[in-house]
């Protein structure tokens, strides 16, 4: 099957104003054709199958929002190639709305004043839905969220989190094929966005829809996606299974423990049993880092357990943010 | 071509429009200011040139004229220059570009419950007050269509005008300068503070050749007819046709060629 996005070697360049500092310089910017050329993105290529809920991550700047204009239609690439849904997205950018919906994190595209069952009887009309279909989408929405006391209550007296859940429910109303959250969860309290990821979740598996979702919250990724993108300053960085990621650093684990007498010199003589380790200490805990394809956890424990009384442990797995923290600042070799 | 949504556009804008109670309210308050000071600054002229008759119309007829003006103005002003300028600004036009329809047709038809809403809150009320109190300035008859098929267009030409300007937002992200200079020039050019009677010819002459007077005068100098022959009928909305398609095809294609400045160089 054709991926419904297909993305080849596409970079986007901008042309940004060189600015003077002070009075004088911004005088002189009104006439300046000084420019330089900043790549935001810098040849990307990856595919997306029809049905993946697909993590784009990276910090801020990195590019990601670049590239979902690109995917919508609103920026066009200064080379390469997307297709989206076997079409280029900025050509037929009102035709291609038809199959795309959109969530930007803070803005809404509700009817400020108006309930939100308002809003959706327009995105009914203007993207041309059927009753049968319109209907059978609302059952479904009903059958996944309170939404019935949403529907009647005018937008503007919405918490953010409800206004955020309304605009999912609108991107999706139209059963697109493919759904791009920009930050969905942002500024949302623990359990609103344990709600929002449940609800992604199952119109992703009810619809087959397709989900792009940047976020800067681990928690969603782990929650959501089993595919992962990370791009940084442009360039792509990672795009696989977020289960590799994991292995791939995973084999690490951080084992702490804490023994009688001054921490800092018990760190330094274990350093010197296991030269191969990287052995810290702080006030509390010693912590060595294993990597569990050279010497387990186990083996470890056992071998310090001989020379002296371990009085506390604690393993601690990598986490995903972690993970993604190492190779924002690291990078993947 | 599928009238249902554009029409579902209308019926949320009304909605939403009637949301706003005490803004209609302080628009009517606001105007009926505006239209005391515009009685005794005529008054005063009136009564410094020391006739009945300046211009070819009697006091009576300026105010007249100018009352039904501002009633005008406020039905058809629809802020696009500060909608479109904003959106710029914020990048929420994004979202916008992502309907599924064409963005001009968008805007249009989501402020188009406005003109419902406007058009019996102000338009009508006052058309009724002056046919009353002038008992009969206003003649009842073939008129009142002409009106309405030139107000239509001036709608139209008004909106082509106001999406040009809104577009240089696209060049220079700000809003507020441009939009004043457009509405100075669209108000005076159009007669809609001075009747164009009152212009100095050579400038008369100028404006009769701009699309402004289409917006105002034209509509207006129908609805008090004092001809009601079909020739003069037929240049003034004949003119009127002209702008509407002249209007259009440069705002699309400003847009058009000024897109870029959002897909290109980033919104």
């Amino acid at each position: 099957m054709a991926p419904v996005i297909d993305i080849k070697n596409v970079t986007k360049e901008f042309k940004v104003l060189n600015r003077r500092e002070g009075l004088a310089g911004s005088i002189k910017d009104l006439f300046s054709r000084d420019y330089k050329t900043v790549r935001a993105v810098d040849n990307i290529t990856m595919s997306i199958e029809q049905g993946e809920i697909v993590g784009y991550l990276g910090p801020n700047g990195a590019g990601k929002s670049t590239t979902i204009k690109m995917m919508t239609g609103v920026l066009e690439p200064t080379s390469g190639e997307i297709l989206v849904n076997g079409k280029l997205p900025y050509k037929n950018r009102s035709k291609n709305a038809q199959n795309i919906g959109v969530v930007f994190g803070q803005r809404s595209q509700l009817w400020w004043a108006l309930p939100l069952v308002e809003s959706f009887r327009l995105l009914k009309d203007i993207y041309q839905i059927s009753d049968e279909d319109y209907d059978g989408m609302m059952k479904l929405y009903r059958s996944l969220v309170d939404i019935e006391p949403l529907l009647h209550k005018p937008v503007r007296q919405m918490s953010l989190g409800q206004r955020t859940l309304s605009d999912i429910l609108a991107a999706f109303l139209h059963n697109p094929k493919i759904v791009f959250l920009d930050e969905p969860t942002i500024g949302l309290d623990v359990s609103m966005k344990a709600k929002i990821r449940t609800l992604i979740h199952a119109l992703n598996k009810e619809k087959n829809t397709t989900v792009i979702l940047t976020t800067h919250d681990m928690g969603d990724v782990d929650a959501l996606c089993r595919r992962i993108v990370i791009i940084d300053k442009g360039r792509m960085l990672y795009d696989n299974d977020i289960s590799h990621l994991k292995g791939f650093f995973g084999s690490y684990r951080t084992l702490k423990i804490r023994v009688d007498g001054d921490l800092k010199k018990e760190a330094e003589v274990i350093g010197k049993e296991f030269p191969a380790l990287k052995v810290e200490a702080d006030d509390e805990w010693i912590s060595i880092l294993v990597d569990e394809e050279k010497i387990t956890v186990m083996e470890v424990l056992t071998k310090l357990q001989k020379t002296r009384r371990v009085r506390d442990m604690q393993l601690e797995e990598i986490s995903t943010e972690e993970v993604i923290k190492k190779i924002y600042e690291e990078g993947v070799e | 071509m599928n009238l249902k949504k554009y029409l579902s556009l209308t019926r949320n804008g009304i909605m939403e429009s009637l949301q706003f109670r005490l803004s209609m309210f302080i628009v009517f308050v606001g105007n009926l200011l505006y239209l005391i000071v515009v009685y005794f600054l005529w008054k005063a002229i009136y009564a410094s040139s020391g006739e009945e008759v300046v211009n070819g119309m009697t006091f009576s007829d300026t105010l007249i004229y100018l009352v039904l003006a501002t009633a005008l103005f406020n039905f058809m002003e629809m802020y696009t220059v500060w909608q479109m300028g904003r959106a710029i600004q914020s990048g929420a036009i994004v979202l916008t570009l992502l309907k599924p329809m064409e963005i001009r047709r968008y805007m249009f038809w989501e402020y188009s419950g406005n003109f419902v809403v406007n058009f019996f809150a102000t338009l009508l009320p006052t058309f009724i007050v002056v046919s009353v109190v002038t008992h009969g300035a206003i003649p009842l008859g073939l008129n009142l269509l002409y009106f309405v098929i030139s107000v239509v267009m001036a709608v139209i030409i008004n909106y082509n005008i106001d999406f040009f300007v809104g577009t240089i937002c696209l060049y220079t992200e700000s809003i507020w300068g441009i939009n004043i200079m457009k509405q100075v020039i669209v108000l005076l050019l159009s007669g809609a503070t001075i009747p164009i009677a009152f212009f100095p010819d050579t400038i008369r002459t100028i404006v009769y050749w701009l699309p402004f007077q289409s917006i105002y005068n034209s509509p207006l100098t129908l609805l008090l007819g004092k001809s009601s022959d079909i020739r003069d009928v037929g240049i003034v909305l004949g003119t009127q046709l002209i702008w509407v398609f002249v209007t259009y095809a440069i705002s699309k294609l400003f847009w058009k060629i000024s897109l870029p400045q959002i897909t290109v160089n980033g919104g």
